[in-house]
């Protein structure tokens, strides 16, 4: 085992050694970066090498560090080179024009039959991914109107646990359907989100 | 329970805070470190941006800079993330969580420098990022190679007669704690110092200096 640690340790300096050579040789900004990523990746090998399940919950924060850097160097890039431009749709895939509708409606149905906060779960990915793919203006008050609506059931419901608790099957039904709506209406904010003009 | 093997480097400690075998700790050292940092986070939350004032050459002319606070909003909360990061480091009692902070500081060193809309500096902020992101590799590296020699990254452990730290581990933890506080070579070469804003610039020359301090402890402790 001591053996193979070793002959590990010595094919990643080995490699250290190429890639640092590799960087001090190259002169394009670009290829530099990839380069350093390439580097990056022997860190997360010599952390491999120690082959214990410690290692694999190591593994995942240095690669979380090694992108957050990476991401940093390329968006100074970008910024440097004047390579930057608002685009004008973030998305342009056929489908994208085409299936919303559908699968919309068929994640909303699925999510109504489910009720509950999963049911809401549900409901709320499907109207996500209708207001991603066909933009999203003018419905926030529609989505307040029904965030209320909800809030008002809610304490519908709670007045008959509390005055008629012999209908309670009645008010779990009204704050079932309500918690479906809230959660549906909080998570189709999150399709909203792109950085439009009325955001 | 946990004892400070050695107190000829650091002195006695004052406070152990234990999470299973990883030990966040002060000693009378760190404690001075982490008291130095937390005054200049403190500094960066309650000061306003310098205001410049230019000089015409050659005459009596001058004119004051427009600087507003929002302009340096992002500059000012890296440098707050910069300062909590070494506040982590500063505390921190294992190897791998020292690496991570220090490498929290490298990036947020890179968001200062950057803040700036100028070729110049962030020309010197690209070269930094490289050489930030490169000295991950021994930093983790060490890291790695400490946790397979010894099977532990505590540092209360590894501080202790029985475990002996390989040199080469010890070696790369300054190159990668060397490559992330690099910082202000960089500041004095894009001269931002100049530029406006200066008092959040400081954080990139204290959490550097902190950084040095803590690893050669941790260096001489193992």
């Amino acid at each position: 085992m001591e053996g193979i640690y070793a002959f590990g340790l010595l094919a990643v300096f080995a490699s250290i050694v190429i890639g640092f050579w590799a960087l001090v040789r190259e002169n394009d900004d670009l290829h530099r970066i990839l380069l350093t990523d390439l580097a990056e990746i022997l860190a997360l090998a010599l952390i491999a090498l120690v082959a214990t399940d410690l290692a694999e919950a190591l593994i995942l924060p240095g690669l979380v560090v090694g992108i957050s850097e990476l991401m940093a160097i390329s968006e100074v890039f970008l910024v440097r080179e004047g390579l930057v431009r608002q685009p004008e749709r973030m998305l342009q895939i056929e489908v994208m024009d085409s299936a919303p509708g559908l699968l919309a409606l068929a994640l909303v149905g699925y999510g109504i039959l489910l009720s509950g906060f999963s049911g809401g779960a549900v409901a709320g990915i499907g109207v996500i991914f209708y207001f991603v793919c066909k933009g999203h203006d003018e419905r926030f008050a529609l989505l307040e109107t029904l965030s209320g609506y909800a809030w008002a059931m809610w304490i519908v419901a709670f007045f008959i646990f509390m005055l008629l608790p012999q209908y309670w099957f009645f008010g779990v039904l009204i704050a079932g359907a309500a918690i479906l709506l809230k959660v549906a209406g909080k998570m189709s904010l999150v399709g909203t989100m792109r950085g439009g003009a009325n955001v | 329970m946990f004892e400070l093997p050695v107190t000829t480097i650091e002195g006695p400690e004052l406070f152990v805070l234990e999470f299973g075998d990883i030990v966040n700790y002060f000693t009378v050292y760190t404690a001075v470190l982490f008291t130095f940092a937390l005054l200049f986070t403190i500094l960066v939350i309650i000061s306003r941006p310098e205001r410049q004032v230019d000089f015409a050459f050659g005459g009596d002319a001058f004119y004051t800079k427009d600087i507003t606070p929002g302009q340096f909003r992002f500059q000012r909360f890296m440098a707050l993330a910069c300062g909590m990061a070494t506040l982590g480091a500063m505390m921190s009692g294992d190897v791998f969580n020292f690496t991570l902070f220090t490498s929290m500081v490298g990036i947020t060193n890179i968001g200062i420098v950057a803040a700036y809309r100028n070729r110049h500096v962030l020309n010197a902020a690209f070269q930094y990022g490289i050489v930030a992101m490169i000295a991950t590799v021994p930093l983790f590296g060490s890291a790695a190679i400490i946790l397979a020699t010894t099977g532990t990254l505590s540092m209360w452990a590894l501080f202790g007669p029985a475990i002996a730290v390989p040199l080469v581990a010890k070696i790369f933890l300054v190159l990668g704690v060397m490559g992330e506080g690099m910082a202000p070579f960089y500041v004095a070469k894009a001269e931002i110092t100049r530029a406006p804003g200066a008092p959040y610039v400081l954080m990139i020359h204290v959490s550097s200096l902190l950084l040095f301090l803590r690893v050669v402890e941790i260096v001489i402790s193992m």
